[in-house]
């Protein structure tokens, strides 16, 4: 029942009810203020994100001037942090496709303050991916030959390779995303439009294609998500998965694995749902937006945090048992490496960062409060982070003929690169939060079209009505 | 039968340990022949040697009682090669004669083949090689200098084999058992190293390899290896 | 002012009035192509009693998927045989990469395929003069009406009746 003692169950639940109180051009104020006065802090977080990003690409710079060379790269350890993160963002990504493509299929009507801010870490994150692939490259300037055109040199991409799986994938869903977060926009450019003047007028003018409304054009807009909703999963599926099979498919022990596809699958929804809830915490705070994102809307999210979270030790042990029951000499030692060995920390940072945020988010007290789901979350994203770097660079150091293995030491460069697509993220981040409203305003008035408050007996509660 | 025009041959080398006394001439030699860069001691000692030929060394036992036991270890050509199909721009792939080319100039660096090498013997141009003066003198025209950026391993000298394959066909001929010696096998002073076609059933590597001294590296994994080990005595393998 | 038709927008506050004065006019004789109804928030198919238009959307998706469908094919299957290197211990196309390029281009193809159909057939980008409110995107509902110059007593009749305000001609605005 009610667990708050001051507010009556009526007042409760209308506060739910999506906003009944407030009118329709109340909402468009609430949600285009924080766009348009953006105070001092706003101007030094995004100085200080933009010094750190000017200095990773200076380190880049450095990088594709003085050779791969200047990372800690070695022989056997061929990749190292940049593969690590690009991993970490593909499954960062996933998490914007689960709220807003899946849970619209399911017509879970929670989603709706936060698809929007879901599918952009989408789309941002899936750009700062998009970078690895070119930083890692011993020979960066060349890297459109793996761009399938006729040339003179009757040369042509390999297919068969999990990095050309991977050019395309990453390419379709960085395009599926970002077509599928404008396509929602279009109505709140149109109500942008229609509020603001000078140059912010100008942009949406132009993003708003001409938007008036009519009910031919929220027919076909609806199809056209409809569509987009059902053919984005399985292109999120398949992302992950391929990225999956660049470690897969080698004979490298510990990679060779063939759980490898659903184990990342899940490990990105998992670390992907938990850097939204972060990101949410964050902007709710930062942007005024308590009105929009109420602790309803946490309290799912923790739960699908949890869920995921659940998945990924399901499937973390499904791999780990039959390695460590088939006894194979070099993926014995690795598996001692991380148990009693050198990587012990990690490992057991890894596992605790993983396993304490599932238990914790058992507890309705942490999935409500916006600070301890902050802290949660975050921890979640540590230990994924770690998982990643076991699973690269941990793998790596061992292999089949014990001359070859090595052992690996980061440098300021790779650091530095890793720390520039963080604050590139939070940068694009913070400036798509000025520049386009945040929340979906026509969404959450759809949701409260079909919203009203019921009385069953004793109990107030809110229904939704069933129309599509 | 001898192999004719139309029949490909097999390259293989035969590494016989118990002749191998370890004493690397083979490494020194195919520094010179292949234009392999020296890293320097610092970067050896991080895993960045650039050697196409290295020596594999393990100790056994304590002091007095140490031993070491080496074999030579370089790219093993495998029919199967899983360094090959990852290439994303064919910068690798398989030659009619059996050998894994590696195309330099059209490598792009993603270092993909060097993970899916089980034997780890593909090595990476970290920096750009220097050549410090007089030995730009000795760098080898038939082979290209790698720049920066680019992944590299043992090529059976193929620079050698394509010239005595030349030289053999202006002559009407095919090559003889033993005309083609790559640097290593050219060098190695017990003569622990020998090279020819597998194909061919008269040849002395085909005869070695059916000795019942003869083991593959990691066989187990079925990359079909074309370095065909001979086992040695107690100091080796 | 006699023989052109006129135009009309009129705002309302809710969705019902709109309805109700909707049926009115059908019963006027004005008919459903000669209105149309903007709002800011969509409402479900048929609360405002008006017919539901036939899309070609879903054919220009299928279309876009199955060429996708069919490039993918080319690059994954045809491509390797005109350009021919061998690897080693996989035949030139092999079964599992070539579906995985396949269905990565048909997934693709669905995608843009339906980005841009979606935008051909709302004949997106339109900037230009249109007839618009900006009240509309307030909560308000807009209808716009054509109709010939002698039933417009008659409209504005209705359109009092339920509570419309800012009834008259729509000014034209850019978008």
């Amino acid at each position: 029942m009610s667990d708050s003692a001051t507010a009556t169950p009526e007042s409760q639940y209308t506060e739910r009810v999506l906003l009944t109180e407030r009118k329709d051009w109340e909402i468009n104020q609430a949600v285009l203020q924080p766009m348009i006065q953006t105070g001092r802090r706003f101007w030094v977080l995004v100085a200080g994100l933009t010094a750190v990003v000017t200095w990773g690409v200076f380190a880049w710079g450095y990088l594709v001037y003085w050779g791969i060379g200047v990372t800690g790269k070695n022989r056997p350890v061929y990749w190292t942090l940049f593969i690590t993160t690009f991993v970490f963002w593909i499954g960062i990504s996933h998490a914007g496709t689960m709220i807003s493509a899946v849970l619209r299929l399911l017509k879970a009507d929670w989603r709706r303050p936060i698809t929007r801010g879901a599918e952009a870490m989408t789309a941002f994150a899936l750009m700062m991916a998009g970078l690895y692939p070119l930083i890692h490259l011993g020979r960066v300037w060349k890297f459109y030959w793996m761009i399938p055109y006729p040339n003179n040199r009757l040369m042509w991409p390999n297919f068969q390779s999990p990095l050309m799986w991977d050019l395309v994938a990453i390419s379709t869903y960085l395009i599926g995303s970002t077509l599928y977060l404008y396509l929602a926009l279009i109505p709140d450019m149109a109500m942008a439009r229609d509020h603001t003047g000078g140059l912010r007028y100008k942009l949406y003018r132009a993003l708003a294609l001409g938007w008036r409304g009519t009910e031919a054009e929220w027919h076909k807009l609806h199809r056209a998500l409809g569509i987009f909703s059902i053919a984005i999963i399985p292109i999120f599926l398949s992302v992950h998965s391929i990225v999956s099979w660049d470690f897969a498919v080698t004979v490298q022990p510990r990679w060779h694995s063939t759980i490898f596809a659903p184990y990342f699958v899940v490990g990105a929804i998992y670390s992907g749902l938990s850097a939204l809830a972060t990101i949410l915490v964050l902007v709710r705070k930062g942007m005024r937006l308590q009105e929009f994102l109420r602790s309803e809307h946490f309290d799912a999210l923790g739960k699908l945090v949890m869920v995921a979270g659940l998945g990924w030790i399901y499937f973390w042990f499904a791999g780990f048992l039959v390695e460590w029951y088939g006894n194979e000499p070099v993926v014995r030692e690795l598996i001692r490496q991380e148990v009693s060995g050198p990587l012990a920390p990690l490992f057991y940072l890894q596992m605790s960062a993983n396993l304490i945020p599932v238990a914790l988010l058992a507890f309705r007290k942490v999935r409500t409060t916006p600070r301890l789901l902050l802290g949660v979350t975050l921890l979640v994203n540590v230990g994924m982070y770690t998982e990643r770097l076991l699973i690269v660079i941990g793998s790596l150091q061992r292999n089949d003929i014990p001359f070859n293995w090595g052992t690996y030491r980061p440098t300021w460069v790779e650091i530095s690169i890793v720390a520039m697509t963080f604050a590139g993220f939070a940068l694009l981040y913070t400036l798509f939060s000025r520049i386009v409203p945040y929340v979906p305003v026509w969404e959450i008035k759809e949701g409260r079209l079909r919203y009203t408050l019921r009385r069953i007996g004793r109990l107030l509660v809110p229904t939704a009505a069933e129309i599509e | 039968m001898k192999p004719s025009a139309e029949t490909k041959p097999r390259w293989a080398l035969v590494v016989d340990l118990d002749r191998c006394t370890g004493c690397q001439a083979c490494v020194v030699a195919c520094h010179a022949e292949n234009n392999v860069p020296v890293a320097g001691e610092s970067l050896t000692a991080y895993g960045r040697w650039m050697h196409w030929i290295i020596i594999d060394r393990y100790w056994e036992g304590e002091y007095p009682n140490v031993k070491a036991r080496f074999m030579p270890v370089m790219c093993q050509q495998c029919g199967e090669a899983p360094c090959e199909p990852v290439c994303p721009v064919f910068a690798t792939y398989h030659n009619p004669e059996g050998l894994n080319a590696q195309i330099y100039n059209r490598c792009i660096g993603t270092r993909f083949c060097g993970n899916a090498c089980p034997y780890k013997v593909r090595t990476f141009n970290w920096f750009r090689p220097e050549f410090p003066e007089p030995l730009t003198e000795q760098l080898n025209p038939d082979v290209s200098v790698r720049s920066r950026g680019i992944m590299e391993k043992c090529t059976f000298c193929i620079q050698r084999i394509r010239s005595v394959e030349m030289k053999a066909r202006a002559e009407g001929r095919a090559p003889a058992d033993g005309e083609i010696q790559p640097a290593c096998v050219q060098t190695c002073p017990p003569g622990a190293l020998l090279f020819g076609d597998l194909n061919d059933p008269a040849s002395r590597v085909s005869q070695l390899a059916r000795s019942h001294r003869s083991f593959r590296l990691l066989d187990e994994l079925g990359t079909d290896p074309a370095v065909i080990y001979l086992k040695g005595g107690e100091t080796n393998v | 002012m006699s023989d052109p038709a006129v135009s009309l927008i009129a705002l309302f506050h809710e969705g019902t009035q709109t309805a109700e004065a909707i049926d009115e006019l059908h019963s006027l004789g004005i008919p459903d192509d000669k209105m149309v109804v903007m709002t800011g928030v969509p409402y479900p198919e048929r609360a405002l009693g008006r017919g539901r238009e036939w899309l070609t959307l879903p054919y220009i998706v299928l279309a876009g998927a199955v060429g996708g469908f069919f490039f993918g094919v080319f690059l994954a299957v045809v491509t390797p045989h005109l350009y021919r290197l061998d690897v080693g211990g996989h035949p030139p196309v092999g079964f599992p990469p070539a579906a995985v390029i396949v269905f990565v281009f048909t997934m693709m193809a669905t995608i843009v395929s339906t980005f841009l159909g979606v935008l051909w057939e709302m004949n997106f980008p339109r900037f230009g003069a249109a007839p618009y409110h900006k009240l509309v995107t307030d909560g308000h509902l807009a209808l716009l009406l054509e109709c010939a110059p002698s039933l417009e007593a008659g409209v504005r009749k209705v359109l009092e009746e339920h509570d419309a305000h800012h009834v008259g001609e729509p000014e034209r605005m850019m978008l």
